[in-house]
């Protein structure tokens, strides 16, 4: 499975979501579920690491928003994931 | 489950229950949990757990270094005396106490060893030669009389020992001088001929016999005239107790080397 963390950035990258928003969203784009002790345990550390920040909400479902260094990692980690994927891609068709 | 799940977060630790519990909730309620989610909880507590309290140390010893100083010390220093122990030993430094303690018996005291039975009057530095103990004066005379300066007694090892040999009714048993010593009841020493030019040792051997009465008498000598004569007139002197052989009285041979020699002689009559 891929690191949570990418795939609740990946998530947030179009704007807020609660914990359940970002696991439905997750299942959809990815076609992964997060269970609630992975999802809880990511935005932990995402927000330790200050890579997402909880929004301002009245509601019990707390939003979070991708921060400017969580936007960077992500262009980061997209890049050398797409770098990956367009070598491994070329080896198989050479192959 | 659902129900299961919300015990399970409250194994969180305090600080995530004050920021997660409330949209944990929430989320709790808006999904439909499977056992994979309790377990899948459950495996986030013990990380929490274990983060938690790794943070709290380092948390700790960076506001109070002192706390951890003492026993990260002591840990280090019991750490560093046993592998040392152990360095110690396997380099054969320190014995290992054995488990039992293995006493072997003491091995029997050593007999002392049998006296060297020798006139040291006679030949001081010969301690093969057997002299004149026990000594026993002759009838009338004193004991320093029959003591001569530089002459002595061998007992010869016997080749036909316990031989008998007989002549006509006689039957004579060979018998070795050492079988002898505790029956003699007299002996005299031969004297250093007067007289006589030889330098240095000189042997004579005698053969005797023991009569049944305990008498001697000389059977053959050999050697110079002088002193097998010397020789014969001492030993024919010499008186052992009546012999037995099973009961019965008996006639036994021996034999004796009688060595002469000329410097203690010399010393001797010089005195």
């Amino acid at each position: 499975m891929p690191d949570p963390t990418i795939l609740i950035l990946a998530s947030l990258a179009d704007g807020d979501k609660h914990g359940y928003a970002i696991m439905e969203d997750i299942q959809v784009f990815a076609g992964i579920r997060l269970g609630p002790g992975t999802l809880y345990g990511a935005i932990r550390r995402l927000e330790e690491r200050g890579w997402i920040r909880a929004a301002k909400s009245e509601s019990r479902r707390q939003p979070y928003r991708i921060t400017a260094e969580g936007s960077q990692h992500l262009k980061e980690q997209l890049a050398l994931l797409g770098q990956v994927v367009r070598t491994g891609n070329r080896r198989m068709r050479e192959a | 489950m659902r129900t299961l799940i919300r015990w399970a977060a409250r194994l969180y630790p305090a600080t995530w229950r004050n920021r997660y519990a409330a949209e944990f909730d929430a989320l709790l309620d808006d999904i439909s949990p499977s056992l994979g989610d309790l377990c899948d909880v459950l495996g986030d507590v013990l990380r929490v757990r274990a983060t938690t309290s790794l943070d709290a140390c380092l948390v700790w010893a960076a506001v109070s270094p002192m706390t951890l100083r003492l026993p990260v010390v002591l840990s280090l220093t019991g750490h560093a005396l046993m592998i040392t122990l152990v360095l110690l030993t396997a380099v054969g430094y320190v014995t290992p106490m054995p488990l039992h303690v293995v006493v072997a018996p003491l091995p029997p005291p050593t007999p002392d060893p049998p006296p060297q039975v020798t006139d040291a009057r006679v030949f001081p530095n010969a301690l093969t030669l057997y002299s004149s103990l026990p000594l026993m004066p002759a009838q009338g005379d004193t004991l320093s009389l029959y003591v001569a300066d530089g002459v002595g007694i061998n007992f010869l090892s016997l080749p036909d020992i316990g031989a008998t040999y007989r002549r006509g009714n006689a039957e004579w048993r060979v018998w070795p001088g050492q079988a002898l010593e505790g029956l003699i009841v007299r002996r005299v020493l031969p004297e250093y001929p007067r007289g006589t030019n030889t330098r240095g040792a000189v042997s004579v051997f005698v053969e005797y016999l023991v009569t049944r009465d305990g008498s001697v008498k000389v059977l053959r000598t050999s050697g110079p005239a002088r002193f097998t004569s010397a020789a014969r007139s001492a030993i024919e002197r010499w008186v052992y107790r009546p012999l037995e052989y099973e009961n019965r009285p008996c006639e036994v041979v021996s034999r004796v080397e009688v060595r002469f020699d000329s410097e203690v002689a010399q010393s001797g009559l010089s005195r």
